[in-house]
């Protein structure tokens, strides 16, 4: 289950095949983070700034799920657009496979996302004019795959998620639960190192919440997963759980 | 770390267009669904802002070419015209004249003789002076023509008024009886003050003076307002007695020659007799006589810009404002992956439908607009058409809609690439 792979992938990051299980997908090093600042450096002297991360270091092994937990203005979501290469921290590294790509120019930071990060939103943030498998086959839009691997490849993911009978549904015809699991194909579709999850089952019923967890539980055996949740049902899915508060790494259970 | 195309290590070319296919595709895809379910009003407005636009780049356009094609001094129900090749056109009343056409008279005949063939008559344009009824002169646009016993519209008036035939060129001598008749559209009757039955000396030339070889004219008949398609003063005359008093008579000069009859065989008869001439079938007025008028080609120059403007702004605007409603979809196509340019390219794309979808309705409502404006002007002003479609419109409107997108695209891109992804998603 979920190993399909993309014909001629290569990017910035290198690609390690075979040394999933022994190396580090994701290393967070003295990472702070001050929204108001850009690019590093404060716009101006008297600007408000927030902290949002403060000298955060973490390290998440391939194979492995993190979860990330915290009240609200923890810093949890920071963390997961950091290491998802969607912001750039005002300091510290932000390693995938040991490429650091806090430091890499926004095109390449966008091709590590395309080619190892897969996102997965609380709210889905699928298309709504797009069919199950065109959401599911868009990140392969980019990557100039034929139309034909791209459907292919898309349908056998939502196979995978359960989803095989509702390839051409949109997603205003799919229930919650279904449209997250097209947005984890989603975003399984390059076949990432790395997962990351903002609340995937924050708008989820209980059971259905269960399932997109399964899903999770799955897709972390050969990938790195990292979870951001207030929900203990999810944070259990986790190998480890990191505790955020007032941006610092609070605990690691 | 190359910045593109490192992906793609098997076979750049295809690779490269599988995804510029594919970008294409998911644009055309999302538009179709976007404009027939979801956001079906702003695009709509768009199109519709845009087939406006082109409709009347095409109704100007289309008068613009009936303009050039001869304006009121041509306005005939003829079926073929002929008229000396590259010599310009008598684009108005106060039109400058160009080459003229030779032995008229005797290819009139020629032509006449062609089955399938009704009439053939050549017309001669002179402005002239003829004395008011206050004895003051008075310019006046006169025609010379060839009537017959069928009433023909010849410079926006009915021949009809006139005696059949031309007895004054008597085979060519020019020695036969005047019939003096004269027929004024009632701008010319108006500003002469005259009215049928009236007699008025005629004059030609610089300082209006009179001619001793152009006696006196009988006003026969004045032609109700409105009825010659313009306020211009124009009177119809035979065309030998124009030709006397206005020295055309040496080598039968003619303006052009207007040929009644099947539209095949009146062409066929007019190449005939003149072969190194400009023969054109009614309504088939040739675009590029645009660039020969100056009216003609002031009106369509204008008529584009105000296209391209009024065009331009309405795309910027609606799909700035679309793009704006949309980001989200721009966030969720940057955190999978898709580089600035690919976005960028999903709105220039997106626009560029919009703007062609509105040229094809756009170019359907400017021929229906042309038909409107012709039967108005038919029903009130005008005898004939006053504006004309040509075939090249349908491409020159397309072309002037995807200029006005390509002019109004930097905005949708603009607002497209002050895009946050994380606002988008977080919101």
């Amino acid at each position: 289950m979920f190993n399909h792979t993309v014909r001629g992938s290569r990017s910035p990051v290198r690609d390690r095949a075979g040394e999933r299980e022994s190396t580090t997908a994701v290393r967070l090093d003295g990472v702070t983070h001050e929204y108001g600042a850009s690019g590093g450096r404060l716009r101006s002297s008297d600007e408000r700034t927030v902290t949002a991360l403060r000298d955060v270091s973490i390290e998440v092994p391939m194979g492995t799920t993190v979860g990330l937990e915290g009240p609200s203005g923890s810093g949890k979501s920071t963390v997961l657009h950091a290491v998802a290469g969607l912001l750039v921290p005002t300091a510290g590294r932000v390693e995938l496979r040991g490429t650091d790509i806090a430091a890499l120019s926004d095109a390449e930071r966008t091709r590590v996302r395309r080619h190892h990060i897969g996102i997965v939103f609380q709210r889905f943030h699928l298309l709504p004019s797009l069919s199950a498998r065109a959401n599911v086959a868009l990140p392969l839009v980019q990557s100039g795959l034929p139309r034909s691997d791209r459907r292919e490849r898309a349908t056998n993911l939502l196979h995978d998620v359960g989803l095989g009978d509702r390839s051409t549904h949109r997603p205003g015809e799919l229930s919650g639960g279904e449209r997250q699991r097209v947005a984890i194909a989603r975003a399984l579709a390059t076949d990432p190192d790395v997962i990351v999850a903002d609340e995937p089952t924050g708008e989820l019923d209980t059971a259905t919440g269960t399932a997109v967890l399964e899903l999770l539980t799955d897709i972390g055996r050969d990938r790195a997963v990292v979870v951001a949740s207030h929900d203990e049902a999810t944070l259990d899915v986790a190998d480890r759980v990191i505790t955020l508060c007032d941006g610092r790494v609070d605990d690691v259970r | 770390m190359s910045d593109e195309g490192d992906e793609l290590p098997d076979d750049v070319g295809s690779g490269r267009r599988a995804r510029w296919r594919g970008i294409v595709g998911l644009t055309l895809s999302r538009w179709w669904r976007r404009a027939t379910r979801t956001t079906v009003s702003r695009i709509a407005s768009t199109i519709a802002a845009v087939a406006l636009t082109i409709a009347l780049l095409v109704v100007v356009t289309g008068i613009a070419l009936a303009l050039a094609g001869g304006g009121v001094a041509n306005q005939d129900d003829a079926d073929v015209r002929i008229t000396p090749e590259e010599g310009g056109t008598l684009s108005s009343v106060d039109g400058v004249e160009g080459p003229r056409l030779g032995a008229t008279n005797d290819q009139a005949a020629t032509i006449r003789s062609h089955d399938g063939v009704e009439h053939a008559s050549p017309v001669l344009l002179e402005t002239g002076q003829l004395e008011s009824s206050d004895g003051e002169p008075r310019t006046v646009r006169l025609v010379g023509v060839v009537p017959d016993d069928e009433s023909r519209t010849v410079a926006g008036l009915s021949t009809a008024d006139l005696e059949s035939g031309d007895p004054h060129y008597a085979n060519g001598s020019y020695s036969g009886p005047r019939t003096g008749e004269i027929v004024l559209s009632s701008t010319a009757a108006e500003r002469l003050g005259a009215s049928p039955g009236d007699e008025l000396a005629v004059s030609t030339g610089p300082g209006g003076r009179t001619s001793s070889a152009a006696p006196s004219v009988r006003v026969t008949a004045v032609a109700d307002e409105g009825a010659s398609g313009s306020d211009a003063p124009i009177a119809l005359v035979h065309l030998s007695e124009l030709q006397s008093v206005s020295g055309a008579d040496d080598g039968q000069l003619a303006d052009r020659v207007l040929v009644w009859g099947e539209s095949r065989a009146a062409q066929s008869a007019a190449t005939d007799a003149y072969p190194a001439a400009a023969v054109e079938v009614a309504g088939e007025t040739d675009p590029s006589s645009l660039f020969d008028d100056g009216l003609a080609f002031a009106t369509s120059v204008l008529a584009l810009l105000v296209g391209v403007t009024i065009c331009a702004s309405f795309v910027a605007t609606t799909m700035g404002m679309t793009v704006d409603e949309d980001r989200r979809m721009l966030a969720v196509l940057e955190s999978v992956g898709f580089p600035t340019y690919s976005r960028l390219a999903v709105v220039a794309v997106s626009t560029v439908i919009t703007t062609l979808v509105g040229s094809v309705a756009g170019i359907g409502l400017g021929m229906v607009g042309i038909v409107g404006v012709n039967t108005i002007a038919g029903g009130t002003v005008a005898p004939g058409a006053v504006a004309h479609f040509h075939p090249l419109f349908a491409p020159y409107a397309i072309a002037v809609a995807l200029f006005s997108g390509l002019v109004a695209v930097p905005y949708p891109l603009a607002v497209a690439a002050r895009t946050s992804v994380l606002e988008e998603v977080n919101r």
